[in-house]
């Protein structure tokens, strides 16, 4: 180490062989600093101040990080870019599409970012309802495929056959809550502010924002909740209920991680995903190719293919064009997709789509 | 060791990690993501209280990564430039709660005004009496040059990435650094002046 003459407290105070003596002294770093007071004797003084400025500066802005979470988050960046490469799924996309293609290869967890910069929508004038904001909503899937159902935060529960979900027409301030029977796939829109919460008979499964299935009939002897992407945690619903206040004894999944309830013994028993299927938004893929087509078409096909309906202003989209391909993308990852491609925005209100862009050139 | 010869090897491994990062392999990631983890996640402590949510931004922010892999420059993980990004992410985020009329917990954000330190440390009996106890006084800095302080002192940037970090322009970075260091040194009176001066010199 070079003896170098440093003289403002600004200098002491960033030099890193500095920082680490009055962070984490050694030996040799004491040895150092002690002979550079020596023979600096005049600088004791700035010594003191930048000395004190580096310990007040790393006080003020401490954080809680422990080396076992750090562990923890560096073992599942590791785990699932791995896993991400496995998937080897390389879908091709023209030009136009490509800065959505990113989004969709990222999986659905990432849509929040993009309602932050588009969620431009305001509230359309389509008839004055009045429904009381608290009232249940029962969606029941009779039918012998899937059915898809558009939730007021923008999320999708697609329900299996024989399925059933219940929930306020209007989400509560602080939560959103789901009472689901049967089977349903579920791709959450991201708010950790208001937690969405999926009641079934035994278990309440808890997410942020992310996508999931959840198996839960009446009659089986377990439940399941399998985890696509985000973290999610799950709840016996005995214990949620009566832990009211304190923080309940739950099991915390990641990504292609499952865990399944066991009614004989009360227990949340967690694995890997040995079925992939499963993680899967629709049991039938539903593929779709769009080669330079009228945006319009494309929202026609996706509402067909989905069961659902959306509504957009032909006029305004006229000029819109799109070239995508989807496979294994889930219906909100078409809509992020198609949507950013033509700087558009969309709601989910009264069971519908709603499409607002101010048009393409 | 010869230092020349210390450098080179470390860069050397550098080097290797980058091409294996680039070839696909996830241990790679890992190891890029350990080296500004912590820096990452006590930046972001400052934009949300959420640990979940910033473990997941930071997660999300390095799979973006990982995604792009075969257009990335070896750029995209040095610290500033991951700094900005994460900010970015978390600033879009908290803009997207403030339409649900959440309250803002961040320490810093992006308000443009920096009243003069004066104006806040007259409402404050505390430090006119104490006169001038560091960690005080900088709680009292306005957001930005807290955000500052915390980028030069804290994670140790220059001025040129803090501006980068910042958006700001470099000139803007280093006005402000002057005016907020010397607003500092014109009432601190270093706590353990004398007592920390005779250890020193003992």
């Amino acid at each position: 180490m070079s003896l170098h003459r440093i003289f403002t407290v600004e200098e002491l105070a960033t030099d890193e062989s500095f920082r680490r003596w009055v962070m984490a002294p050694t030996p040799e770093l004491d040895r150092y600093w002690q002979q550079w007071l020596q023979q600096n004797a005049d600088r004791a003084g700035v010594a003191v101040r930048a000395r004190e400025l580096v310990q007040a500066v790393h006080e003020i802005y401490k954080d809680d990080l422990s080396d076992d979470m750090l562990r923890h988050e560096i073992a599942e960046i590791t785990r699932i870019a791995g896993e991400r490469k496995a998937e080897g799924r390389v879908p091709f996309y023209h030009r136009a599409i490509w800065r959505a293609a990113a989004v969709l290869l990222l999986t659905g967890g990432l849509s929040w970012l993009y309602y932050t910069s588009h969620n431009t929508v305001a509230p359309s004038g389509t008839g004055q309802k009045i429904t009381l904001a608290s009232e249940m909503v029962i969606k029941t899937n009779a039918t012998e495929v899937e059915m898809t159902v558009l939730l007021s935060d923008n999320s999708v529960a697609t329900l299996a056959k024989g399925s059933s979900i219940r929930y306020p027409r209007q989400f509560s301030a602080n939560e959103r809550r789901i009472y689901l029977t049967g089977e349903a796939f579920f791709d959450v829109t991201k708010n950790p502010e208001q937690p969405f919460l999926v009641y079934t008979s035994e278990t309440v499964t808890k997410v942020l924002g992310t996508s999931f299935r959840i198996k839960a009939f009446e009659g089986d002897n377990t439940e399941m909740v399998a985890v696509k992407t985000g973290r999610v945690s799950v709840y016996a619903k005995k214990e949620y209920e009566t832990s009211q206040g304190s923080i309940p004894a739950g099991v915390i999944l990641n990504p292609n991680q499952q865990v399944v309830f066991n009614r004989k013994d009360n227990k949340l028993e967690k694995s890997g995903i040995a079925n992939p299927v499963l993680l899967a938004e629709s049991a039938v893929q539903k593929e779709q190719v769009f080669d330079d087509r009228p945006v319009a078409e494309a929202f026609d096909a996706l509402a067909k293919a989905y069961g659902i309906s959306i509504a957009y202003q032909p006029e305004t989209l006229s000029n819109c064009m799109i070239s995508a391909q989807f496979n294994e993308e889930n219906l909100k990852q078409r809509l992020n997709a198609i949507c950013q491609a033509i700087g558009a925005g969309y709601d989910m209100e009264d069971d519908r789509v709603v499409i607002s862009s101010k048009g393409c050139n | 060791m010869n230092q020349d010869e210390h450098i080179s090897n470390a860069s050397e491994l550098n080097i290797r990690l980058w091409q294996r990062f680039k070839a696909g392999d996830a241990e790679a990631l890992g190891q890029l993501a350990q080296t500004h983890y912590r820096a990452l996640y006590n930046y972001a402590t400052k934009f949300s209280s959420d640990p979940d949510f910033i473990r997941d931004s930071i997660q999300e922010l390095y799979l973006e990564l990982w995604e792009r892999r075969n257009f990335l420059s070896e750029t995209a993980f040095v610290k500033s430039y991951l700094l900005k990004a994460l900010r970015h992410k978390l600033i879009k985020e908290s803009i997207r709660l403030k339409r649900f009329h959440e309250p803002q917990t961040a320490i810093f954000d992006t308000e443009p005004s920096d009243p003069s330190i004066e104006t806040n440390i007259i409402e404050d009996e505390h430090i006119r009496f104490r006169n001038g106890h560091l960690k005080r006084i900088i709680s009292l800095l306005s957001k930005r040059q807290q955000e500052i302080i915390y980028l030069r002192f804290y994670q140790n940037l220059d001025n040129e990435d803090i501006a980068s970090v910042m958006g700001l322009g470099r000139q803007s970075v280093s006005n402000l650094l002057y005016r907020t260091l010397k607003e500092i040194k014109d009432i601190w009176a270093p706590a353990e002046f004398f007592w920390v001066l005779l250890f020193l010199l003992s």
